[in-house]
């Protein structure tokens, strides 16, 4: 519904136009004062435009004209929703702060870095403290693990799930002192049972698993997050046409970014990093190239400085470079 | 595709015949991953493999994988006479395990590889190498020693034999750990250093791992192949070696006097593994093999 159709007068229709305003739809969540405010005029004859909008709006509902698409939300709705979601917290209070409270659900985190730096551990710890229950600030979901190079060791997952369960009962005994019934009951075989492991072995495999969760979500819900180490690895093999390459990881990010939003889980991808000839340097980016890094949502780079891991943000819509 | 359990996913180890080694490895060699061992020529890279290879036969309650291994090498000749002195003393200490004209050399399968094309072909015929061998002993354990040599020679420092370089290592990579997976074999590869020259640690100023900087000879190295190929395996150990000047107190006929003696110090490091620490322990090459020290 556009706004020339709206019974109001001319020079009325063309300050809404030059204001910004060309559908009926913007029109649907501004007040009076404020569409006085930008048009000039005086609020009793924005009243009146808001009046015949919605009046012409409530006799097209059988076109579902309210929103331009199904399905979407205004703005505002959405920062409700944003606020209400829970991160996944990664155990490092300074990690944890950069990234604003933890892995954002329903964003896709892509992590990178060098060899040896930590990103297998980040990732299982990230799929162990998924699990932590309600009550202890955590998700109480369930993970999954896709392992593309062979690095997730069984025995270093059940020595983070110990950990994860000493350091909740030392919190319980902190703070938590007289709710005796908030004992811990899990038990480290419990949180191995509730990562679903998958390991594959080329790119095909690959993208199939990635087909499949759409199944294997609707049958688990409780599910938070999707860790997969490391997403670069089969497709760093010569590709002998790029673009098929380009096409193949485009449509993978895609899945997976719908599969976090619809499913309301924090997708986590592992990657590799790379050398990268400019001029007449060398520099490290991470790997799959230019392309791929417009799919992610958030971007963390993992280095070295002297003898300590250090941890950058890359890119992200909603947190400061740190 | 369902998800496996974790909870029976044990990873076995293939001991190395030293208990302190195995203690700070944590049982051994990993199955199901590929472990690379960097060192200078003369560090002990193939005395590991060959003494892995043949504790591979011990059976699992012993720590070993009751398997026969595959030996790959690229550097020739390949130590027979070695192997065979490695072969009598492993026959001595685990007589018990063995019977009596029983040849621990049979079960090591040799094969020499000369390019890395070379190499994939032998990677593609290994399949039903490895299936056939199930009914016999069947391989559990591949050693290729080195693969460093493989890439040093045939390729051109321009951008395009660069990333087909690279490429041909994941290629290499992905098949090793495809089989590794299938087959629950562990991988073991060794590679050589190149020296740093410079004020940066590792190439174009990067540091990989746990360690700064690795030091062998006095001098500050790095592995050889770049940082594509410490992608593509999944853990490293570094051994280096040292000549240190020690101190030892002699008696002699007039007093006590303290000569000066140069003494080759050998250190084994874990530059990065999934599953282990940062540590680091000090070995010794003898006849009968390789052994870790407990200072």
């Amino acid at each position: 519904m556009e706004i020339w159709r709206l019974p109001i007068s001319a020079s009325q229709r063309g300050k809404l136009i030059s204001a910004g305003y060309t559908s009926l739809s913007s029109l649907s969540s501004i007040s009076s004062s404020d569409l006085a405010r930008e048009l000039n005029v005086s609020e009793s004859e924005a009243m009146n435009i808001l009046k015949v909008a919605s009046h012409s709006r409530g006799s097209e509902t059988s076109n579902a004209s309210c929103s331009i698409v199904e399905g979407a939300q205004s703005a505002w709705d959405m920062l409700h929703d944003e606020e209400s979601l829970m991160h996944i917290t990664t155990s490092s209070a300074d990690l944890d702060n950069i990234l604003g409270g933890g892995i954002h659900c329903k964003e896709v985190t892509e992590i990178g870095g060098v060899p040896g730096i930590g990103k297998t551990q980040l990732g299982i710890q990230i799929a162990v403290n998924v699990q932590i229950p309600n009550d202890f600030g955590g998700l109480g979901g369930n993970s999954i693990y896709i392992d593309t190079e062979g690095s997730f060791m069984v025995e270093r997952a059940f020595q983070i799930a110990e950990a994860c369960i000493e350091d909740m009962s030392e919190y319980n005994r902190f703070l938590r002192k007289d709710f005796q019934e908030c004992k811990i009951k899990m038990q480290p075989q419990d949180i191995l049972e509730n990562i679903f492991y998958f390991r594959i072995c080329s790119y095909t495999e690959q993208i199939a698993l990635i087909n499949y969760l759409d199944k294997f979500l609707s049958e688990h819900k409780d599910v938070k997050v999707i860790v997969v180490d490391s997403v670069t690895f089969h497709f760093r093999q010569d590709f002998d046409d790029m673009a098929l390459r380009t096409r193949v990881l485009s449509g993978m990010a895609l899945k997976l970014m719908n599969l976090a939003k619809r499913f309301s889980l924090a997708v986590v991808l592992l990657n590799q990093v790379t050398t990268k000839h400019t001029e007449a340097s060398f520099q490290l980016a991470l790997a799959l190239g230019d392309s791929w890094s417009h799919t992610c949502t958030n971007r963390i780079v993992l280095y070295w400085n002297g003898n300590e891991r250090y941890a950058y943000i890359d890119k992200s819509p909603s947190l400061r470079s740190a | 595709m369902t998800p496996q359990s974790l909870l029976q996913l044990t990873s076995q180890k293939c001991t190395t015949g030293c208990p302190i080694l195995d203690r700070l490895l944590y049982g051994g060699i990993p199955c199901d991953s590929i472990t690379e061992i960097v060192a200078e020529s003369g560090s002990g890279k193939t005395q590991i493999c060959l003494q892995l290879s043949l504790h591979a036969q011990l059976p699992v309650s012993h720590g070993g994988l009751a398997a026969s291994s595959l030996y790959l090498h690229t550097e020739f000749p390949f130590p027979f006479r070695r192997l065979h002195q490695l072969c009598l003393s492993f026959r001595s200490s685990n007589a018990h395990h063995f019977p009596v004209n029983d040849n621990p050399c049979d079960r090591i399968f040799v094969q020499s590889v000369h390019t890395a094309d070379h190499l994939l072909e032998i990677m593609s015929k290994t399949d039903p190498f490895i299936e056939n061998s199930k009914n016999q002993v069947p391989v559990r354990l591949i050693v290729i020693d080195s693969i460093a040599a493989l890439f040093r020679s045939d390729f051109d420092n321009t951008p395009v034999e660069l990333k087909r370089r690279s490429s041909l290592f994941f290629k290499i990579s992905s098949k090793l750990k495809a089989l590794a997976k299938r087959f629950n074999l562990a991988v073991l590869v060794t590679n050589q250093v190149v020296d740093l020259v410079g004020p940066n640690e590792g190439i174009n100023g990067l540091r990989i791992g746990n360690l700064v900087c690795l030091h062998t000879s006095g001098r500050r190295v790095c592995p050889a192949l770049g940082l594509a190929w410490a992608n593509c395996v999944n853990s490293r150990l570094f051994l280096s070696r040292n000549e240190e000047v020690i101190r030892e107190e002699n008696e002699k006929s007039n007093g006590q006097s303290c000569d000066f003696v140069k003494k080759k110090m050998r250190k084994l490091y874990v530059v990065f593994a999934p599953h282990l620490p940062e540590t680091s322990c000090e070995f010794e090459i003898t006849r009968e093999g390789l052994f870790g020290v407990e200072r």
